[in-house]
């Protein structure tokens, strides 16, 4: 299957649409052999009608292949959505196409550039998910992006439910996510899903310097491939491709090199809401699973208060490995962040061995559960990485990087859309995380990234119980595991494939 | 990966959100006593035993008692030996329902999963209990 995928092309006045861009669109569609076009939104750029009836006019009626469409923010504002039913049709639908089934809803919120999911539309989603589920292509369009993308500001994720939906994604075996809101075009493979950004096609508000463009996208048994092309500018065509089968079946693992030991929330005071019985029960079993680091990724205490944190120095010391830690915004708030100094070293912490390289990035800020790394220190990171020779290298901060599941996005670094392009095209193997207590894991390219539950805090979010996860580095692949703080038990978060591999 | 419990308005919903889909394999020709560990390693109740990169069978916890331990044979010897080579698979379309009907009348706790005819994961009825079980622990727990 050939998808000609376009978006934001902002139909209205010569201040913002350049026609000329649309044309080149509308040929290409025609010369392409393509079997659909896919707009993932913004259509107009007030949805006034006479720019509705612009689009019929010069884009729609005037495609010879079948076509889905979505409504973005721009579409809806000023009671659009209204016009965009009469022009357009229906802003959600499910179109089967022959061995493919495109599911596309509309994310926008009434008068507002915000993106949600609700209830009824999640459900609408996943039913449709369920019933078409063995088609050989599953193709979700939605407005807002799911997954952080870069040069988006502090607009990180507009889809608050974004975690529940990457979790329907990769549940469903999703192969297809298509958006576009950003005006930056963007792909991400997580495990075995695509997530595509368009830029946008026809607007003037291009971002960056970046040229109009549009994707085409390739889909056969083997292999799916995702192609950029700009419409005019330097940087022509950036392409893609990734394998449609994951590797199910892991056996041959080789030695194993490294355990970490991944915690976070640990909450240590004499409050209640530090379950003393599991911080000791994990404590235990931490100990006697003989890792070679603890990387604790913050929430260490309830409050940043002397009280708390001779507490929570007292019992760290009992663990008989390697801490490193990094902090949350509790532990640095009031006289927190002298107290973590004095009390657990350097804010940015890392660690060496034999051929393997930590580091820990200080996400936090007092005063706020907020999280931030910043330009300059995101620059300076990588540069430290990039110094390095060892060949396993691993990030741990506090905030997510990925949108969790049952959790809103507020634990989401502000800047996760550059972070993670930069580590996922570094190659970062291993990014660790401890915000929203629930656990997840999940490979962005070739970047495995674990967030953690809750070791010991009332406020966790599992069925599982609090936990703690074991990151298992042999020779040939990663292994993830997450233990139950209070019993030991263990289940397998995910297996990948090392980076040193040849797969590609 | 192990999914939550499916909850009984979902029984009715496909395996496929339920299942593991990473699954651990083991030679073939590896000792039984090196599957034990791996077992043990992992916490899981079976293993998938490949051959050349192919899956030709399968071992579970029962299998080392009952195949092994009980009649007294060597933990050295290679798991081929004493792996289940007649698979029941599921296809991956199966209702929740009617995978554990399977499990039942075939007496099987480890369904191996196939979409387009290849194994892309397991249904392990243990696990689904462990999670089960685990949500009783925390509230047994709660302090
Ligand atoms: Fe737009
Ligand atoms: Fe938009």
């Amino acid at each position: 299957m050939k998808i000609l995928h376009i978006s934001d092309t902002h139909i209205g006045g010569a201040r913002y649409f350049d026609k000329k861009a649309l044309e080149h669109v509308v040929k290409e569609s025609k010369k392409g052999s393509y079997d659909l076009l896919i707009h993932s939104g913004d259509v107009t750029q007030e949805g006034k009608k006479r720019h509705y009836e612009n689009a019929d006019k010069i884009l729609f009626s005037r495609l010879e292949i079948p076509y889905v469409v979505i409504p973005g923010n721009h579409d809806k504002r000023s009671g659009g959505i209204a016009l965009y039913k009469e022009h357009i049709g229906s802003p959600n639908g499910v179109l089967e196409l022959e061995d493919s089934v495109i599911v596309h809803v509309d994310s926008g919120v009434q008068d507002s550039d915000m993106g949600r999911v609700g209830m009824i539309k999640f459900d609408m989603m996943r039913n449709a998910l369920r019933k078409y589920h063995k088609k050989s292509i599953k193709v979700v369009v939605l407005h807002h992006h799911t997954i952080p993308v870069p040069m988006a500001g502090r607009e990180r994720n507009v889809l608050s439910n974004a975690g529940d939906l990457l979790d329907l994604f990769l549940k469903f075996d999703v192969d297809l996510v298509l958006s576009g809101h950003r005006h930056y075009p963007n792909v991400y493979h997580i495990d075995g899903t695509v997530f595509v950004n368009a830029g946008t096609a026809s607007g003037k508000k291009t971002r960056y310097g970046d040229a109009n463009s549009y994707n085409v996208i390739h889909v056969d048994e083997k292999r799916l491939s995702v192609e950029t092309r700009r419409i005019s500018g330097e940087k022509d065509v950036d392409k893609k491709e990734y394998p449609r089968h994951e590797q199910r079946i892991f056996f041959d693992f080789g030695k194993r090199v490294f355990r970490i030991i991944h915690v976070s929330n640990t909450f240590i005071s004499t409050s209640n809401i530090f379950k003393r019985r599991h911080f000791f029960n994990a404590q235990d079993i931490i100990n006697s699973l003989k890792g070679d680091l603890l990387i604790h990724c913050g929430g260490i205490v309830k409050d940043g208060i002397p009280k708390d944190y001779d507490l929570a120095q007292k019992y760290m010391k009992e663990f008989d490995l390697p801490v490193v830690y990094s902090p949350a915004g509790r532990d640095i708030n009031y006289l927190g962040y002298d107290l973590y100094e004095d009390h657990f070293g350097d804010i940015d912490q890392d660690f060496t061995a034999d051929d393997v390289y930590i580091k820990g990035i200080s996400s936090a800020q007092y005063d706020t559960p907020e999280g931030i790394i910043g330009e300059v220190q995101r620059e300076r990171l990588f540069y430290q990485l990039n110094q390095r020779d060892e060949s396993f290298k691993c990030i741990f901060l506090h905030h997510n990087v990925l949108p969790i599941p049952h959790a809103r996005e507020k634990g989401l670094l502000e800047d996760s859309g550059d972070f993670l392009r930069e580590a996922v095209d570094e190659q970062v193997e291993l990014i660790l995380t401890g915000t929203s207590s629930h656990p997840f894991a999940a490979q962005v390219g070739k970047t495995v990234v674990v967030n953690a539950n809750s070791l010991s805090s009332i406020y966790q979010r599992s069925l599982f119980g609090n936990s703690f996860n074991v990151i298992d580095v042999y020779e040939k692949v990663l292994v993830v595991s997450e233990i139950s703080s209070l019993w030991g038990t263990r289940r397998t978060l995910g297996i990948w494939e090392r980076n040193n591999q040849s797969e590609q | 990966m192990v999914e939550d419990f499916p909850k009984f308005h979902e029984i009715e919903s496909p395996i496929r959100t339920f299942i593991s889909k990473r699954v651990i394999g083991i030679d073939q020709n590896t000792s039984v006593q090196e599957a034990a560990k791996k077992m043990v390693e992992f916490n899981v109740s079976c293993l998938m035993v490949v051959k050349n990169d192919e899956i030709v069978g399968l071992i579970t916890n029962d299998d080392l008692k009952k195949r092994v331990i009980a009649k007294g044979r060597k933990p050295s010897i290679p798991v081929k030996e004493i792996m289940t080579s007649d698979l029941i698979t599921a296809d991956i379309g199966i209702s929740v329902k009617d995978a554990l009907e399977t499990m039942a009348t075939k007496n099987i706790k480890h369904l191996p999963v196939k979409e387009d005819n290849e194994i892309v994961g397991m249904l392990t009825f243990s696990d689904l209990i462990d999670v089960q079980k685990q949500k009783l622990e925390t509230h047994i727990s709660r302090e």
